[in-house]
C-alpha cells in the first residue's frame, strides 16, 4: 500500500472534528445541517450500518438567534409521570436556565429515532460560549460554515464609516434633523 | 478663569467691530441659513442663504419617477442598518413620508424593518434616551437574539 492510500485511507476512516459557531444562528435550522456531519451523511462511503459519523463541537451556543416571536411562544413540554406533573416552559425560559438545551434538543429532534441517534449525540460537544477545553480544541481541523451572516449593530459600526455611507434620504431645503 | 477670559475678549471684540460678533443668539440655532454680506459700491447688501449641506456629494442620484429606493433597486433587509438609519430620527422614530420621499409601499416596509431591527436590538444607538443601550440588559425574552424573515412583511414589492 503507497503512502497516499495509506493516507486516503486513513483520512476517509478518520473521526474528524467541527467547529460550528452558533452566534446569531437559527438553531433549528442549524441542526439540519450539524446533522449531517454528525451521521456522516455528506460521506461517500456513508450507510446506516456503518458507523462513520464524526464530532461537531458547537460553541456560543447562549448567542442563537430564535425567529421572530420564537422566544416566548415555542414552548417546552416535559411530564414528570405524576398526575398533574406536566409543564410548559417557554423557550426563553428554557435558555434562562441551561444555554446549550436548545441547540442539544434541536439537533436530537432533526435525527430518526433509531438506535443510532444516541450514539451520534455523544459525538456531540455544546458550548454556552468560546471556553473550549484545550484537549477538545486540538482536535478540531474543520469549520462548518455559518447559515447566515452575523449582523452588524449600528454602534459597532467606526463612526467615519457611517457619515460615508452613500446616502438615500434627501431632507427638504428648511428641514431641521432632530 | 479661561471662560472669563473668553467672555472679555467676546466683549471687547464686540464692542471694537461689532459686524464680527454673531456669537450670541436668542433663539436655536440650525445652521441652515447663513449671513452673507455683500457691497455694490455704496449700498451694502446683507442676505440670509441656505447652507448646503455637508454630505450633499455623498447623495445618490435619481434621475427616475420612481422613489429613491425603488430607484436604486437594492433588496434591503434588517440587518442593513446603515441604510434604515437614515430614515430615522436620532430616537429611533420612523420620519413621515413628507421627508422621506419614498413611495407607499417602501415606507411601510421601511417601518417594518426598522422596528425588526429595534427588536433585535441593532441599533441600540438611535432610541428613546430612556432606553436600555444594551440589548443584552433588556428584560426577559428580550435580552436573547431575535432575527426575522422579510417573508413576513405584509407589504410586498
Amino acid at each position: 500500500m503507497s503512502i497516499i492510500q495509506r493516507s486516503q485511507q486513513w483520512g476517509t476512516f478518520a473521526r474528524i472534528w467541527h467547529l460550528y459557531d452558533a452566534k446569531w444562528q437559527d438553531p433549528y435550522l442549524s441542526a439540519e445541517r450539524i446533522k449531517m456531519y454528525l451521521m456522516g451523511l455528506y460521506k461517500p462511503i456513508y450507510h446506516p450500518l456503518n458507523d462513520c459519523g464524526d464530532h461537531v463541537v458547537v460553541i456560543n451556543s447562549y448567542d442563537i438567534a430564535l425567529r421572530g416571536d420564537e422566544w416566548r411562544r415555542r414552548a417546552y413540554f416535559h411530564h414528570t409521570g405524576y398526575h398533574g406533573g406536566a409543564s410548559w416552559t417557554m423557550a426563553w425560559e428554557v435558555h434562562k436556565k441551561n444555554p446549550t438545551m436548545i441547540m442539544n434538543k434541536a439537533v436530537y429532534k432533526s435525527m430518526k429515532g433509531n438506535l443510532q441517534r444516541r450514539y451520534s449525540m455523544q459525538r456531540l460537544h455544546i458550548f454556552k460560549d468560546e471556553n473550549v477545553p484545550e484537549n477538545i480544541m486540538q482536535n478540531i481541523s474543520n469549520q462548518i460554515k455559518q447559515l447566515r451572516p452575523v449582523p452588524l449593530r449600528l454602534d459597532e459600526i467606526p463612526p467615519q464609516e457611517v457619515a460615508e455611507f452613500p446616502k438615500l434620504v434627501k431632507y427638504p431645503e428648511n428641514y431641521i434633523a432632530q | 478663569m479661561a471662560a472669563l477670559c473668553r467672555l472679555t475678549v467676546q466683549a471687547s471684540k464686540a464692542i471694537f467691530f461689532p459686524q464680527s460678533s454673531r456669537n450670541v443668539s436668542l433663539s436655536a440655532v440650525s445652521r441652515l441659513k447663513e449671513i452673507r454680506e455683500k457691497k455694490e459700491g455704496n449700498t451694502l447688501i446683507i442676505s440670509g442663504e441656505f447652507v448646503k449641506p455637508k454630505d450633499e456629494h455623498l447623495q445618490i442620484k435619481n434621475n427616475t419617477t420612481a422613489c429613491p429606493l425603488c430607484a436604486t433597486g437594492l433588496d434591503v433587509k434588517h440587518t442593513d442598518v446603515l441604510i434604515l438609519s437614515q430614515f430615522l430620527r436620532s430616537d429611533g422614530c420612523m420620519l413621515p413620508r413628507r421627508i422621506t420621499n419614498l413611495c407607499k409601499v417602501q415606507q411601510k416596509r421601511v417601518s417594518v424593518m426598522v422596528a425588526m431591527a429595534q427588536k433585535a436590538g441593532l441599533m441600540p444607538n438611535l432610541n428613546p434616551p430612556s432606553s436600555k443601550k444594551d440589548p443584552k440588559r433588556r428584560y426577559g425574552y428580550k435580552k436573547y437574539n431575535t432575527y426575522f424573515d422579510e417573508a413576513t412583511i405584509q407589504w410586498k414589492l
